[in-house]
C-alpha cells in the first residue's frame, strides 16, 4: 500500500484553506439569502405587484370615492379610505414568504442551502430578515405612495388628509409592519407544511376565509376569537381608522399579531431543525 | 477522509441503513456502488448532514460535517437530485453558494470555466439538459476546491464525452491527494474511475476492497471444452492438477488459457469441439453479489397463457 492510504491529513492546493480568509459567519448567510431572494423572478413579481395593488387600488378608490366622501351621505371616515389597497396587497406578502421557503421545498434547493449552511437556525433567521426587511421597506413605501396619490383626490374635494393627522403615519410604518409580519407567518407555515399549495391555501383561508367567518361566531368568545385571528389582529395597525369597528386597538392589536408570528415562526425553527431536508 | 462507523438510518421502520463501517481514503476514488435502493443516496445524505443518523456516526476529515462553518471549503458534493431553483441562473446559483462559505467571487467564474458551461453561466438552470445541469452540479462541488469530493450518480444524464470527462476529473482529483467518493449503480463505469470499492445491498456492506481484488474475487474466467470424448479429455486435464468442471455437454477449466488448454489436448490427439476463454464481467459479478439485495426484482417475461 502507499503512504496515503494510511495518513488522514492531505496536502492540498493552499488556495483552499488559506490563513487570513475570513470565517464566514451569520452575514455570509445573510448575503448568501439576499443573492438568493432577488435572484429569481417571483421576487420581483410580489413585490411589484405588492406595490401595484397597494398603492394603485389606494389612489383608485379615493378617486372614485372622493365625491362621495365629501357629501354629506358619507357615512365612513376617508381616513379608512387611504390604505385601502393595502387590504389586496396582503396576498402578495402572503405568496412571496411562503414561496420563499416552499420553492426550495419543490424544487429540492432546500439540500443545497443546508449543504451550504449547516445550521438551520442560522438559514431561517437569515430567510426572515431577508423577508421582512423587504416586505417592511416595500409595505412602508407602497402606503406612502398611496396616501400620496389618494389624498390628491381627496384634497380636491375639501376633505385632505395630512400626514400629522391622528394614526396616518402610524399606518403608513403600520403597514410595512404588517406586510413583513403577513410575510414571516406565510414563510414559516411552509417550513411546516413544505408544499407552496397547500401551504399557500392554509395561510390565506386562514387570514381571509376564517378570520372574516369568525365575525359571525355568536357571543363573547366568537367575538374574541374574531378579534385575536391574526389578519383581525394585525390589520388594525395598517390603516388610520378601520372599516372594521370590531377590532382591537391598533397596537394592542400588533403585538397580538406579532406573538402569533413569532410563535409560529418558533414551531417551524423547533420543526426544521430536527427534520430530515 | 471519510469514516462511517455503525451508521444506521431507519425511515418507518424499515433500515434504508443497516449499520455500515467503512473508510473512504485521501488520493484514490472510492466507488459506492450498489443497486436502486441500496441506500447510497440516504448515506451521502448522512455524509452532508442533510439526514440525521438513527444510529451511528460520520465525519469528514474527523469532524461532522455540520460542525465546519465553512462545510463547502472542506466537502463538495454533488447531490443526485438537481437541487437548482429552475428560475435561477448558474452563475447566481453559484454566486449564492460562494457567499454562503466566504468563497472569493472570482472562484465562481473559474468553475464555470473549468465545467465549461461560462457561455450560459446567466441562462436560466430551468433550460439546461441533463448533461449541463449535471456540469452545473460538478461546479457546485469544486466551488470550495474542497480536500473531499462527494459524487453521487455524477454521470447520469450525461453524453459518453461527459462521462469520460467526469472519469478523468475524479481521478485526477484523487491524483491531487482529494478524497474522491462516487456512488453509483453501474459497475461498468465503476470498473474504470474506482481504485476502491465500496458495494451495499439493502443497506449493509457486501464488498469493501480494492478494485483488482473485486476482479480476482469475483469476476472468474474459465475456458470451455466441448469434446466427443469428453471423459478422455477431462481425466487428461484432471492430471495436469487443473480444476474441470463438468456442466451438461461442456467442461470448464480453469488454471490455463484457451491455447495451453488447446496445446495439451492436441498433442494427445484427442478430437476438440470447442475452445473458448469465457470471462464473467464485472458487471455479472456484481449482479451476483447483490441479486438478493436488489429490492425490485424484474420477473422475467413469462409466456401469456392461451
Amino acid at each position: 500500500m502507499t503512504v496515503t492510504e494510511f495518513s488522514d491529513t492531505v496536502v492540498l492546493d493552499p488556495k483552499a484553506n488559506v490563513p487570513g480568509v475570513r470565517r464566514p459567519g451569520f452575514g455570509a448567510a445573510l448575503r448568501a439569502e439576499w443573492i438568493k431572494f432577488w435572484s429569481v423572478r417571483s421576487t420581483f413579481w410580489s413585490t411589484a405587484m405588492l406595490f401595484v395593488l397597494g398603492a394603485g387600488l389606494t389612489v383608485l378608490v379615493c378617486a372614485t370615492s372622493a365625491a362621495w366622501l365629501a357629501s354629506s351621505e358619507a357615512d365612513e371616515s376617508p381616513l379608512s379610505f387611504v390604505t385601502w389597497g393595502l387590504m389586496f396587497a396582503q396576498i402578495t406578502a402572503i405568496v412571496l414568504g411562503t414561496l420563499v421557503v416552499t420553492s426550495e421545498y419543490g424544487t429540492g434547493m432546500i439540500r443545497a442551502t443546508l449543504a451550504a449552511t449547516p445550521r438551520r437556525g442560522s438559514v431561517l433567521a437569515a430567510k426572515a430578515i431577508v423577508l421582512t426587511g423587504t416586505l417592511f421597506v416595500v409595505g412602508t413605501v407602497t402606503a406612502f405612495a398611496g396616501f400620496f396619490g389618494g389624498n390628491f383626490f381627496l384634497d380636491r374635494e375639501g376633505i385632505g388628509i395630512a400626514l400629522g393627522d391622528e394614526g396616518v403615519l402610524r399606518a403608513m410604518l403600520g403597514s410595512g409592519l404588517y406586510m413583513a409580519g403577513l410575510g414571516l407567518f406565510a414563510a414559516a407555515a411552509g417550513f411546516l407544511i413544505r408544499h407552496t399549495a397547500a401551504a399557500l391555501s392554509v395561510v390565506l383561508a386562514l387570514v381571509f376565509v376564517v378570520g372574516n367567518m369568525a365575525f359571525l361566531l355568536p357571543g363573547t368568545w366568537g367575538e374574541w376569537t374574531a378579534k385575536l385571528m391574526p389578519g383581525n389582529a394585525g390589520s388594525g395597525v395598517a390603516t388610520p381608522v378601520s372599516f372594521n369597528p370590531g377590532l382591537l386597538d391598533p397596537w394592542v392589536g400588533f403585538a397580538v399579531f406579532a406573538g402569533e408570528v413569532a410563535l409560529l415562526t418558533v414551531i417551524a425553527w423547533a420543526t426544521f431543525r430536527r427534520r430530515d431536508a | 477522509m471519510i469514516v462511517a462507523r455503525d451508521l444506521t438510518k431507519i425511515y418507518g421502520g424499515k433500515p434504508a441503513v443497516d449499520g455500515i463501517t467503512f473508510t473512504v481514503r485521501p488520493g484514490r476514488v472510492t466507488g459506492f456502488l450498489g443497486p436502486n435502493g441500496a441506500g447510497k443516496s440516504t448515506t451521502m445524505r448522512m455524509v452532508l448532514g442533510l439526514d440525521r443518523p438513527t444510529a451511528g456516526s460520520v465525519t469528514v476529515n474527523g469532524r461532522r460535517y455540520s460542525d465546519y462553518a465553512a462545510p463547502l471549503r472542506e466537502v463538495g458534493a454533488l447531490l443526485e437530485a438537481r437541487a437548482l431553483h429552475p428560475g435561477r441562473s448558474a452563475r447566481d446559483h453559484l454566486r449564492w453558494l460562494a457567499a454562503s462559505n466566504g468563497i472569493p467571487r472570482p472562484r465562481v467564474e473559474e468553475v464555470l470555466g473549468l465545467v465549461g458551461l461560462d457561455a450560459v453561466a446567466d441562462k436560466r438552470v430551468g433550460k439546461f439538459s441533463l448533461g449541463m445541469g449535471q456540469r452545473l452540479g460538478i461546479a457546485v462541488a469544486l466551488l470550495g476546491d474542497p480536500p473531499v469530493v462527494v459524487l453521487d450518480e455524477p454521470v447520469n444524464g450525461l453524453d459518453p464525452e461527459g462521462i469520460r470527462w467526469v472519469r478523468t476529473l475524479a481521478r485526477e482529483l484523487a491524483g491531487q491527494g482529494r478524497t474522491v467518493f462516487v456512488s453509483s449503480h453501474l459497475m461498468s463505469e465503476m470498473a474504470l474511475t474506482a481504485d476502491h470499492l465500496v458495494v451495499v445491498g439493502r443497506g449493509k456492506i457486501l464488498a469493501d476492497c480494492s478494485m483488482s481484488e473485486f476482479i480476482a474475487d469475483h469476476a472468474a474466467s474459465y475456458v470451455r471444452v466441448a469434446s466427443p470424448q469428453r471423459g478422455e479429455v477431462a481425466d487428461l486435464l484432471r492430471r495436469q492438477g487443473l480444476d474441470v468442471a463438468v456442466h451438461d455437454e461442456e467442461l470448464r477449466v480453469q488454471g490455463l488459457d484457451a491455447a495451453a488448454v488447446g496445446e495439451l489436448v492436441g498433442r494427445s490427439g484427442l478430437l476438440l469441439h470447442e475452445l473458448t476463454l469465457v470471462q464473467s464481467s464485472l458487471e455479472d459479478a456484481f449482479m451476483t453479489l447483490t441479486a438478493d439485495s436488489v429490492e425490485y426484482h424484474a420477473t422475467p417475461t413469462a409466456g401469456i397463457p392461451a
